[in-house]
């Protein structure tokens, strides 16, 4: 046995200044227009990503599920008198009898501080997680899908996910609001009334500033799922900070840490139903995304980095 | 051999530290920004010039047009009052917390304050003569006539928001007398270089350590005021612009028509502000007095013992449910008027709660300290509040 | 554990020449005979780097918790060898393969694939590479096709416009057409397996590493791996196969490395691993006295008569004539066999132990 040990140290030794020799021979056989080609091959990855995340039951039941609300809410104010409707928010919970278009708002407002941040986090935690405990995140990695590469179409599909789950609520609270209610100029929060057109314009300016947000939150979930092998630990995981830190942000104790917090800046896509268009405000909400984008996204890449998969 | 070294390991980390640090500077970049530039950028000026400047400013009414963004944020250590600022629209929440409203300054006859809630916002917008409140929460739109001969005086804004310009005109009225006063030249505020006046109080009996007042360096206009008690880094209390615009704002600002389907109301100016909330009611105002001078002067003013106080505040909540019948714009109150007596019902009733009690010559009673206002209500029904130590109002209360 | 029945097929028969001529293809610059050399005891040179696929110099793995998975492992894999990488379960061999993809990051040491140093030369060295690590894994509610669609994507170098075809092949090639468009989680486990490795030839490779890829099937699988196996190594791509399964590696492998608890115990060509123990020849009859005699004055090395049987090394001595001279002395021969060694012997004699689970 120690005869064969040292015989196997011996070739070693002899085999290793050989080496440097190696690599110019083997490179010749890599294509030369391979840097095209990555960048072409990942829009094929992230069309394979956003292909899956799409095609999944579970994702299909969630955005289902996303815009059933508004048309329930929609049933509910049309059936029910709104008459009963408490708190700052109740009166434009009875508007949308008025204009259906505000249907949009109010289901918004109704779903970012639970539902639409579940659903981004299912996907965006299932990032890594997921491939990981389906033992696939070894073959990605192995094509070689490249980690700095794979994360990024993550985050990206992740974003598309949660942009398409914000916009299908406000489609679906629109369709919902124009089959059930007059639509006509819309009364905004400072009380000033704006054309339809313009109406649907701060629509979209709701959607992109959610969207936003739940970019944030996406960063947040695919740092959260770098940290496991467990993708349900990495969504609840999400969902229990996003929870967690709306309970926290009404403790008048903490207030101070409220600006600090990604949820409270969530619902300040009310302010584009103010006029003028909270702009200010607005603008630091995306700056916070923005900020939870870059330390959690930059945390991701070097957990994920330096992870060994070993799943 | 290159391998797997240690330090791709440590420069991979470097990536989400160097992020953190990114986003911590640029958090604090405002008094990081404030220590760079923090050498002298105005002119030298004395503290008369000064005030003097500053109250021409707000009194001759030559306030440039300029629009901004103003918090006021207090932290007066209140205690037993979190459980009652669950509700903006609250008195009491004003007393706790950070504040945020929009003002839109045109000229004196044209002025436009837009505190905005969750999914709602309060507008007060006066042009000329007019002047419209608007709340989205009860979808009602109030015409509030001002009085004769009023036009074009500078109105009161919304009380519970008290603009930087009010506040500096109530503590210019004799500030020097009592006061150290100081100036400095360095200062910015919302991104703009200001003076600022900084009154130390001569009386150390007194719980306010220093009040500071910043005017914009250009236009005089005040931007900030703080007040600080002792023992304490952050102000008790502060309200100041976090960004401001000198420029004309757009003139749909100062234009209102109640929408389709709100309730509009009439109301004249005055005619309905004379509740005080909390209970307090009318019977007990008329003789208020005070006791001393300066920064310790003790305000006493006659008050139903603690169990009354406790009853009518209870009264005060039962009924909020019900639909406010007086919608009262002149008591100024930014939420409904209902709730705003409910939260200030709540509030009597939790800090009586905390309430130590207190006997000594003078007789017996309750004590109530916070950061910045001490105050005692006396078992032989008297109320007595002030800026000052419990030594004071002691000494106040002996004096019958 | 299994035993190799010695001379059952045609590659355990022949001698170190035959290897040479019964598989041609694969000693196409493999530096085969260097590696050989080492065997006669000398240092004579093993292969230059570059005539080996994979290097790794010191090699060594210490997971969290101080468990030491692979240490100081220097292997060279020769180009269009194919190496049996064998070893009990748990020592080493999965961990080993983990860092030659880049998946797990060593302790120390450092490794080549195909003549690009690790990690810099993943991206060069993986698209070359095909894959089975650790059994099949792919998305259940997928079908095969589809499956191996999303893997052919995160391949940057993978041609998007020749994917049909290529993923056709390669499923065709595995057998496994007619299930193409079933979904992933109806496959059978011997069906998944066959999948894994269509995954792994989507692309020609020059290097393709199966982790004991006939885990789980049948023996008519297995049998359908070693053919392919032979196959892709006929066209010159290295193959590195992994397998706790000694029988297995004797029957496809030109070359072994065995591990034991994470330290390399033996590398070579089969043939002389194999050829170390040397085959002794085993007589039958009731004289064993006699007959050891017999072999004694022939000239034979390590004689041992026992009860009812004499066995010795006949070294370059011809089996006819032993036969000979036994039947001229009148030794009562009732049967004679020349055993050669099996792997597992070879293992035995190395390690001193049986093939079992490490820890
Ligand atoms: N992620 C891990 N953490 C700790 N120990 C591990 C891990 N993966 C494998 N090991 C240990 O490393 C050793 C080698 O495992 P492995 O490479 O899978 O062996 P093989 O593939 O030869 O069966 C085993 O003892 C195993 O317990
Ligand atoms: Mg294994």
């Amino acid at each position: 046995m120690s005869t064969v040990e040292a015989r196997a140290g011996a070739e070693i030794v002899t085999g290793g200044p050989g080496g440097p020799a190696g690599p110019g021979a083997a490179r010749a056989a890599v294509p030369r227009d391979a840097g095209r080609r990555v960048r072409g091959n990942t829009w094929r990855l992230l069309g394979s990503e956003v292909g899956l995340t799409f095609r999944r039951p579970r994702n299909l039941v969630m955005l289902a599920v996303l815009a059933l609300v508004p048309a329930v809410i929609g049933v509910v104010l049309r059936t029910v008198s709104a008459g009963g409707a408490e708190g700052d928010a109740g009166a434009i919970i009875g508007a949308v009898a008025g204009n259906g278009m505000l249907l949009a708002f109010v289901s918004l407002f109704v779903l970012v501080p639970l539902l639409l941040p579940v659903a981004v986090a299912v996907v965006a935690g299932d990032a890594i997680a997921g491939e990981a405990s389906l033992g696939t995140l070894r073959y990605l990695l192995a094509a070689p899908a490249g980690r700095t590469r794979l994360l990024a179409v993550k985050y990206v599909n992740a974003v598309v996910f949660g942009l398409a789950a914000t916009a299908v609520v406000a489609a679906s609270a629109l369709v919902t609001g124009f089959a059930l209610f007059p639509i006509g100029p819309v009364t905004l929060l400072s009380g000033s009334t704006i054309p339809v057109a313009e109406g649907m314009l701060r629509v979209l300016i709701a959607v992109a500033y959610v969207g936003a947000g739940m970019a944030a939150l996406s960063a947040l979930a695919l740092a959260v799922s770098t940290l496991t092998e467990a993708p349900i630990g990495a969504i609840a995981g999400t969902v229990v900070f996003v929870i967690l830190t709306q309970v926290l942000s009404t403790i008048p104790q903490l207030a101070v840490i409220e600006p600090y917090l990604l949820t409270s800046y969530l619902p300040r896509f009310d302010g584009a139903l103010r006029d003028p268009v909270a702009t200010e405000e607005m603008t630091r909400g995306l700056l916070a995304f923005a900020a939870h984008i870059a330390v959690c996204g930059s945390f991701a890449w070097a957990r994920f980095h330096s992870r060994d998969v070993t799943s | 051999m290159p391998t797997y070294t240690r330090r791709g390991r440590i420069v991979r980390w470097g990536v989400p530290i160097a992020a953190v640090a990114v986003v911590a500077g640029a958090v604090t970049a405002g008094p990081v920004i404030a220590a760079v530039q923090g050498d002298p950028v105005l002119p030298e000026r004395s503290a008369g010039q000064l005030l003097a400047e500053a109250v021409r400013a707000g009194q001759s009414g030559d306030v440039p047009p300029m629009s901004g963004t103003v918090v006021e944020t207090a932290s007066l250590g209140i205690p037993g009052l979190p459980e009652v600022t669950g509700d903006t629209g609250s008195p009491a929440a004003l007393l706790a917390g950070s504040h945020e409203a929009r003002v839109w300054y045109g000229d004196a006859g044209r002025v436009r304050v837009a505190l905005p809630g969750r999914m709602s916002e309060t507008n007060l917008i006066v042009n000329g003569d007019q002047a419209w409140l608007w709340e989205s929460a009860g979808n009602r739109a109030t015409r509030i006539k001002l009085p004769e001969g009023h036009a074009g005086a500078r109105p009161t804004p919304l009380p519970s928001v008290v603009t930087p310009q009010e506040a500096a005109t109530r503590m210019l009225a004799g500030a020097e007398e009592h006061s150290a006063v100081s100036v400095t030249n360095t200062e910015r505020v919302a991104n703009r270089p200001s003076y600022q006046l900084v009154l130390t109080p001569k009386d150390d009996r007194s719980l306010v350590s220093e009040i500071k007042l910043a005017l914009d360096g250009e236009t005089f206009v005040p931007l900030r005021f703080q007040v600080y008690a002792k023992g304490s880094l952050e102000p008790a209390f502060e309200v100041g612009y976090t960004s401001v615009t000198f420029s004309p704002p757009a003139p749909e600002n100062f234009t209102f028509t109640p929408p389709a389907g709100a309730k509009v109301e009439e109301q004249t100016l005055g005619a309905d502000a004379k509740r005080v909330p909390g209970g307090l009611t009318e019977e007990g105002r008329g003789e208020v007095r005070t006791v001393g001078s300066g920064w310790t002067t003790v305000v006493v003013l006659p008050a139903p013992d603690a169990d009354t106080l406790r009853r009518q505040a209870s009264q005060a909540q039962a009924p909020s449910s019900a639909p406010s019948s007086d919608p009262s714009p002149g008591q100024g109150e930014a939420g409904q008027a209902g709730q705003g007596e409910a939260g200030a019902g709540q509030l009597v009733a939790a800090v009586l709660d905390s309430a130590e009690r207190v006997q000594g010559e003078w007789g017996s009673g309750r004590l109530l300290r916070t950061k910045l206002v001490t105050a005692l209500l006396t078992d032989d029904g008297r109320l007595l509040a002030g800026a000052v130590r419990p030594e004071v109002l002691y000494e106040a209360a002996g004096r019958k | 554990m299994s035993t190799a029945k010695p001379g059952e097929t045609p590659l355990l028969a022949g001698d170190r020449g035959t290897v040479g001529t019964a598989v041609p293809a694969r000693s196409r610059g493999t530096g085969l005979d260097e590696v050989r050399g080492t065997s006669e005891g000398a240092s004579p040179p093993s292969p230059p780097a570059q005539d080996c696929s994979i290097v790794t110099r010191g090699l060594t793995k210490r997971f969290r918790g101080g468990q030491v998975a692979v240490d100081d492992l220097h292997l060279a894999v020769p180009r269009g060898s194919v190496f049996g990488f064998l070893g009990p379960n748990g020592s080493g061999k999965t961990t080993t393969i983990r860092m030659l993809l880049g998946l797990v990051t060593p302790t120390s040491g450092g490794c080549e694939v195909l003549g690009e140093e690790l990690p810099g030369g993943l991206g060069a060295a993986l698209p070359r590479v095909g894959a089975v690590v650790e059994g099949p894994a792919f998305y259940p509610y997928l079908s095969g096709a589809a499956n191996l669609r999303r893997f052919d994507a995160a391949d940057p170098a993978a041609d998007r416009r020749t994917a049909p075809d290529r993923i056709g092949a390669a499923l065709d090639r595995v057998g496994l057409s007619a299930a193409a468009g079933k979904r992933y989680r109806a496959y059978s486990l011997g069906m998944r397996q066959r999948l894994a490795i269509a995954a792994a030839l989507l692309r020609p490779r020059d290097l393709l590493i199966l982790d004991e890829p006939t885990n789980g099937l049948d023996p008519q699988g297995t049998r359908e791996v070693r053919a392919l196996v032979r196959e892709i190594a006929a066209d010159g791509t290295t193959v590195f196969v992994s397998s706790h399964l000694l029988a297995e590696v004797e029957q496809m492998c030109t070359h072994i490395a065995v591990m034991r608890t994470g330290r390399l115990v033996a590398q070579g060509p089969l043939a002389e691993l194999r050829g170390g123990a040397a085959p002794r020849i085993r007589i039958e009859t009731p004289d064993a006295a006699r007959a050891a005699a017999v072999l004694g004055r022939l000239g034979l090395a390590a004689v041992r008569a026992g009860e009812g049987e004499a066995s010795a090394e006949p070294g370059e001595v011809p089996t006819e004539r032993i036969c000979a001279e036994l039947v001229g002395d009148g030794v009562a021969v009732r049967g004679l066999a020349v055993q050669r060694p099996s792997l597992e012997d070879v293992f035995v004699r190395l390690t001193g132990e049986g093939f079992d689970v490490d820890g």
